[in-house]
């Protein structure tokens, strides 16, 4: 098992390298640089910039080397845990992610709860009950579910929650809570606030889960090694629960690592809409101010957790399946 | 083994087999049909038949012919769009006698038999056992479910029970998923856990056929040695004729549903009165030197939605009689003690008229 973790920790190295590598090229493709469009943004506003501004910002990024010096000068820092400077925030790009992280984290992480909590009951409930007036109204419900943009669901949401209680949900705290020291009422007020937003990342989530956790148990359910445990006399719901259903969670045990970027793309026009202070529109807007050193960041930090999703997902998967532990 | 000694164990050394003792199954007039949007189809159609204690009795028949849903029916693990539609199941259950047939499918009363008092060996061994258990586990869990023990206990016994069956290392066993045992080791693995509570009544439904002819040897002589043994009584379903010789006291040949001779092995396998019976033999291929020609019955099996009337073989009999066969179904007529035929050639006829 150890053995298993150590290999797979090894192979993402090379992997974690090529991210690096795709992800600054893409952010250098455009013609120019943050500073030619820094400059045309503050000459836009009327402001005069001295030349030795735009020499000192271009040596200190060392924007005149060739690439793969760029390319190693970034690198180095990243991995010092300087991420460089954000030109349309003005802060260093580790402030502006450390602010915004643990939102996105958050939402993501209760958004990952209620997929699984809402999906996988309904999920099995559609397989053991199929062709079920149950089941057709939560296939009607999952489809729609998938074929929803987030963003309309975000409105409607916020309207719904409107007209019923008369509070608008934007952000994740109410306004006099914004500066409060955490605490259990600032938690609350979370809690009050971050369920929204939640749901609706989670929605299209909770519907394929949906799809996929009955295709599984539909496929698990008439194998016979089920047949025989009832033959055996164990009881209806254990037949359930201890066997078929522990196969049919294995492959959605192995998409947890995927989901969690997944749901941070999800984000991006929730966001916008209910105005949370998630990563997800600072992403937006600095890849279209090519703020290289944010959005590259960015997309490190993205592809990084994936990795150990996927890493932690390939974990869990060995521990619950025996055959996957004998393969290794 | 040959038949000729088959029936000779039958009338000397059967455990039990007395024709005195009260039969401990008794299936009477089963009826089992499924239903599916192209129709209903009469899988089982009307099946009688008795097992005595520590009998072993066969059910032969081409595949479709209804053994494996009358098996299913016994235990009541039909898929979803099978239903019982009539006849009983009586299964003597030492101080009472219950109706399997009219019981909750998955009630109290058959989970409690189930896997005790009648356990049940599958086709595929290697998909009995769930994938991501231990066969131990899955043994433990039969023996704990139907025994107050101990999981010490339960895990003795289990690994006694494999002993018992064969395998070479039982406490390294135990702790073995089905993908680390080779295809004997999976059949014992299997044997054990059908077995791990001693039951009265093994069901055993095409054991043999998924496996290679060793192991079915193996097989064979496994349950053999474990009936003489334990003494539980034994329904041996297959399409082999062989393993039937090999093994049963009794034979019952299917039909499309339908019971059509049944007798002592020596009787049926000797002496076979009903057409069908007389063409599956035919049909088997024989180790005798130089070339002799195989006799396969002519016709297709028909359509299960478009069933004959009459007796079901008519149409495709080599004695077929115009006029009475296609009439009503040939009722059962002895031919001698203890065997029975659906046939007209042998009587019935008269109630025709």
């Amino acid at each position: 098992m150890l053995i298993y973790i150590l290999r797979r920790v090894i192979v993402m190295i090379p992997v974690t390298i090529l991210i690096s590598v795709i992800g600054f090229i893409i952010i250098q493709a455009p013609p120019g640089d943050f500073v030619s469009s820094y400059i045309a943004g503050l000459e836009a506003q009327g402001d005069i910039i001295e030349p030795e501004l735009i020499d000192s910002l271009r040596a200190r990024y060392g924007l005149g080397e060739p690439v793969y010096v760029q390319y190693w000068r970034w690198v180095s820092n990243f991995v010092e845990g300087d991420l460089g400077y954000s030109m349309i925030y003005r802060e260093p790009v580790v402030d502006i992610i450390a602010q915004r992280l643990p939102s996105s984290f958050t939402i993501s992480l209760l958004s990952l709860i209620l997929v699984f909590v809402i999906g996988i009951p309904i999920g099995i409930l559609s397989a053991t009950k199929q062709y079920s007036l149950a089941d057709y109204t939560f296939t009607v419900i999952g489809f729609l579910g998938v074929a929803t943009p987030n963003f309309l669901l975000a409105l409607v949401g916020l309207w719904l929650l409107f007209s019923w209680t008369g509070t608008v949900s934007i952000g994740l705290y109410s306004p006099e809570m914004q500066n409060a020291p955490f605490g259990l009422a600032k938690f609350l007020d979370l809690l009050s606030h971050i369920w929204l937003p939640a749901l609706i990342v989670g929605t299209a989530g909770t519907a394929e889960l949906i799809r996929t956790m009955r295709a599984n148990l539909l496929d698990e359910l008439p194998k016979q090694y089920v047949t025989v445990a009832r033959a055996r006399g164990v009881k209806p719901t254990k037949l359930l629960y201890k066997y078929p259903l522990r196969i049919a969670i294995n492959p959605v045990i192995s998409t947890v690592g995927w989901l969690l970027p997944v749901l941070v793309e999800g984000e991006v026009l929730v966001s916008l809409v209910l105005g949370l202070p998630t990563i997800a529109p600072v992403l937006l807007d600095s890849l279209m101010q090519q703020d290289m050193f944010l959005a590259t960041s960015i997309i490190m930090i993205l592809g990084i957790l994936t990795l150990v999703g996927t890493l932690l997902s390939d974990i869990l998967l060995a521990i619950v399946d025996p055959r996957i532990r004998g393969a290794v | 083994m040959t038949a000729q000694q088959a029936g000779e164990r039958d009338a000397t050394s059967a455990p039990g087999g007395d024709a005195a003792a009260d039969p401990l199954l008794s299936v009477r007039n089963l009826q089992t049909h499924f239903f599916s949007r192209e129709g209903v189809v009469k899988a089982v159609d009307g099946v009688s038949f008795d097992i005595k204690p520590g009998e072993i009795l066969g059910i032969a028949g081409e595949s479709g012919c209804g053994k494996s849903v009358t098996s299913q029916s016994i235990l009541r693990i039909l898929p979803r769009n099978g239903k019982i539609v009539g006849g009983e199941i009586l299964f003597n259950n030492g101080d009472r006698t219950v109706d399997l047939a009219t019981e909750e499918a998955d009630g109290r009363v058959l989970r409690d038999i189930r896997g005790k008092e009648i356990a049940m060996i599958f086709q595929e061994p290697m998909t009995s056992f769930s994938p991501v258990h231990t066969i131990g586990d899955q043994i433990i869990e039969t023996i704990r479910i139907h025994q107050d023990v101990s999981k010490e206990e339960a895990r003795d016994q289990a690994v006694e029970m494999l002993r018992r069956v064969g395998m070479p290392n039982p406490v390294r066993n135990i702790e073995e998923y089905t993908f680390n045992l080779s295809g004997g080791m999976r059949q014992r693995a299997m044997v054990a856990l059908s077995l791990s509570c001693r039951p009265k009544l093994l069901i055993a439904d095409e054991p043999t056929t998924a496996v290679d002819v060793t192991i079915q040897a193996q097989m064979l002589e496994l349950l053999r040695d474990i009936q003489a043994d334990l003494g539980m009584a034994i329904i041996m379903i297959t399409h082999d004729l062989g393993v039937i010789a090999e093994l049963t006291d009794r034979v019952m040949i299917m039909y499309l549903g339908k019971e059509v001779e049944h007798g002592t092995v020596e009787d049926v396998f000797h002496r076979p009165q009903h057409p069908y019976t007389r063409g599956l033999l035919a049909s088997i291929p024989k180790m005798e030197p130089g070339r002799v020609e195989i006799e396969p019955i002519e016709g297709v099996v028909p359509s299960p939605y478009a069933m004959p009337t009459g007796c079901k073989f008519h149409t495709r009999c080599p004695e077929y009689i115009a006029g009475v066969c296609e009439k009503r179904d040939p009722p059962l007529t002895a031919v001698g003690p203890g065997h029975e035929v659906s046939c007209y050639l042998y009587g019935g006829r008269e109630e025709l008229e």
